[in-house]
């Protein structure tokens, strides 16, 4: 059963990533798409598939399964259902940022987007860490209290830039805190695939460990684990995970929350298996909303943060009511 | 052979020490019963020995060498360690529990193999939970709930095996199939520290007891030597009778 689970998520991926570079408007219709792949069709239709879709497709695909291992690794590094990237501050931290470098940096500066909100991601864990600090190290209980309390200040701080913004900057900070793959391009892709790379390693080589300090510190020490070693060690690829997921795509809500839960129910509680399926399973969630977000009102677009969330909240209720 | 030795231990949580000064030595065979009031710091010597809380001052040797100098994997492949709850963020089965013991003997990257499976399978099947292996841990009442933590410490096929009131949420046929584990364990060269409350079991299980007050060790040795009624006037101030059976392990009994 779990085999043919295994299989059926790797088909759905692909499914999606074909349906995500084929389907489109008139500039390249499935069939001009299916040309274009095979070397041939229209300059247009290459362009758009080739130069739009794909890196689109890709970086929805490495955001997907960056928040999703995140979260999966943030909930049971903490033993604790609810932890996700957005809820430890750190999505709120890059966002912040982000919008801020919207409002304020000049039109030739905008190229730095990206860095600032890395770079708030950055700070928001910084500051997670030092409150979460006490006399007997960082515990995971004021961990999670210092991620709340840094997402609200991150959230009080976006509401502050977005209502004196510029009003021409307005649309471009706004898709940060909605969430957005529209900027996908091939450098985009080219620069995040291998930054993704390293935290996701450190989050898989961790993968057993990860699934003892869901039973507790002292359980987990108990049976070999390093704790302080790896809890650094992952808290910061979670954060360097979510902190790239939100520099090139903004705020994307229940992925890094709803994924792993998902995952574990199919696949069971062993988070060594867990992790790669969460990762699989978030890029194939990614993949799939962002293409409801291009395609459900075309031509306008949906922001896809609003459209995981959509997804997202209905499996997130039916969780709920099951494990209550 | 002298498994795990305590020297001048003293240790506790945030500056204030819970643990002072403490000697304690296991041998292969051992079985000490470390007994005192609420707050004596049993727990917190447990897991000084165990190496998950730093000592403040002295030291405790796995087989001669300090714990420091071992990694925490292998302390962990020679240690059982038992504490008395965990708390579950997920819905575990009993079996992905006991498989949890395995881990210090796979790393990262291996899966189990056919002996890890049949270590966790005997586990179970000691501690009598065989045919319950799917069953959900956060559902089992806090008596399963402890043989499950009980069949994870044994499932590691530990050296030494350290015991966090391992009794007291067991109905009395299991407190006896308890004692017939750890005799069994013991007859087998592994050494045990068990901190528990009932007096009366200690005596069944223990070749040696150890008191602890105020985080000082009160009284070690043998346990008809050391279980007096003056000690537990001492330290529990309690009046205790001491009733003699013959053929059998006397009984302690409690003087309202």
């Amino acid at each position: 059963m779990k085999r043919a689970a295994d299989v059926t998520l790797v088909l759905v991926l692909l499914l999606a990533s074909a349906a995500a570079l084929l389907a489109g408007g008139p500039a390249a219709t499935p069939a001009d798409a299916l040309a274009a792949l095979a070397g041939g069709g229209t300059q247009e239709a290459r362009m758009v598939v080739l130069g739009l879709r794909l890196p689109r497709l890709l970086l929805g695909i490495g955001v997907g399964a960056a928040l999703a291992l995140a979260g999966a690794a943030l909930q049971s590094l903490l033993g604790n259902p609810l932890a996700d990237p957005f809820l430890l501050g750190i999505s709120g931290g890059g966002a912040a940022a982000a919008t801020a470098a919207f409002a304020l940096l000049p039109a030739a500066a905008l190229g730095l987007v990206p860095a600032a909100a890395m770079a708030g991601a950055a700070g928001a864990t910084a500051l997670v860490w030092w409150m979460a600090r006490g006399p007997l190290g960082s515990s995971s209980t004021r961990m999670i209290l210092a991620g709340v309390a840094v997402n609200a200040a991150a959230s009080a701080a976006i509401l502050t830039i977005l209502s004196v913004a510029p009003s021409p900057r307005l649309p471009g900070a706004l898709a940060v805190t909605m969430g957005s793959l529209a900027s996908a391009n091939g450098a985009a892709v080219a620069w995040l695939a291998p930054y993704l790379f390293v935290p996701a390693f450190v989050l898989l080589l961790h993968g057993r460990d990860l699934g003892l300090l869901a039973t507790g510190e002292e359980s987990a020490a108990a049976l070999g684990v390093e704790v302080g070693t790896v809890r650094r060690r992952v808290f910061l690829a979670a954060a360097a995970l979510s902190g790239g997921a939100v520099a090139f795509a903004g705020v994307i809500g229940f992925v890094g929350l709803v994924t792993p839960h998902l995952c574990r129910m199919v696949w069971g509680q062993s988070t060594r298996r867990l992790l790669p399926r969460a990762a699989l399973a978030g890029a194939a969630l990614m993949v799939l909303g962002d293409l409801v977000a291009r395609r459900a009102v075309a031509p306008a677009e949906l922001p896809v943060g609003v459209v995981t969330a959509l997804l997202g909240v209905p499996f997130f209720v039916v969780l709920l009511r099951r494990t209550s | 052979m002298t498994l795990l030795a305590a020297s001048a231990l003293s240790g506790g949580y945030g500056g204030a020490e819970v643990v002072r000064e403490v000697d304690l030595a296991v041998a292969e065979g051992d079985c000490v019963a470390v007994l005192g009031p609420n707050g004596a710091g049993k727990s917190t010597l447990l897991r000084l020995l165990a190496g998950i809380l730093p000592a403040t001052s002295g030291t405790v040797e796995l087989r001669g060498r300090p714990l420091a100098a071992w990694r925490r994997r292998e302390v962990a492949q020679a240690v059982g360690f038992v504490p008395q709850s965990v708390s579950f963020a997920f819905p575990l089965t009993v079996a992905e529990v006991a498989q949890q013991g395995r881990a210090p003997h796979l790393g990262p990257w291996r899966p189990p193999s056919p002996h890890d499976h049949a270590a966790v399978a005997a586990a179970l099947g000691r501690v009598g939970l065989a045919g319950r292996e799917g069953a959900a841990v956060q559902r089992l009442s806090g008596g399963e709930r402890q043989l499950v933590l009980l069949a994870r410490a044994l499932a590691s096929e530990p050296r030494v095996l350290l015991l966090d009131e391992p009794a007291t949420a067991l109905d009395v046929r299991h407190q006896l199939d308890l004692v017939a584990i750890l005799r069994e364990l013991t007859a087998k060269g592994v050494g045990a520290v068990v901190v528990v409350h009932d007096w009366n079991f200690a005596l069944r299980v223990a070749n040696r007891v150890a008191v602890l007050h105020g985080g000082r060790l009160r009284a070690a040795g043998a346990p008809e030597e050391v279980l007096r009624p003056e000690l537990f006037r001492a330290v529990f101030g309690v009046d205790v009778e001491l009733v003699e059976r013959p053929g059998g392990v006397p009984f302690l009994v409690p003087r309202a």
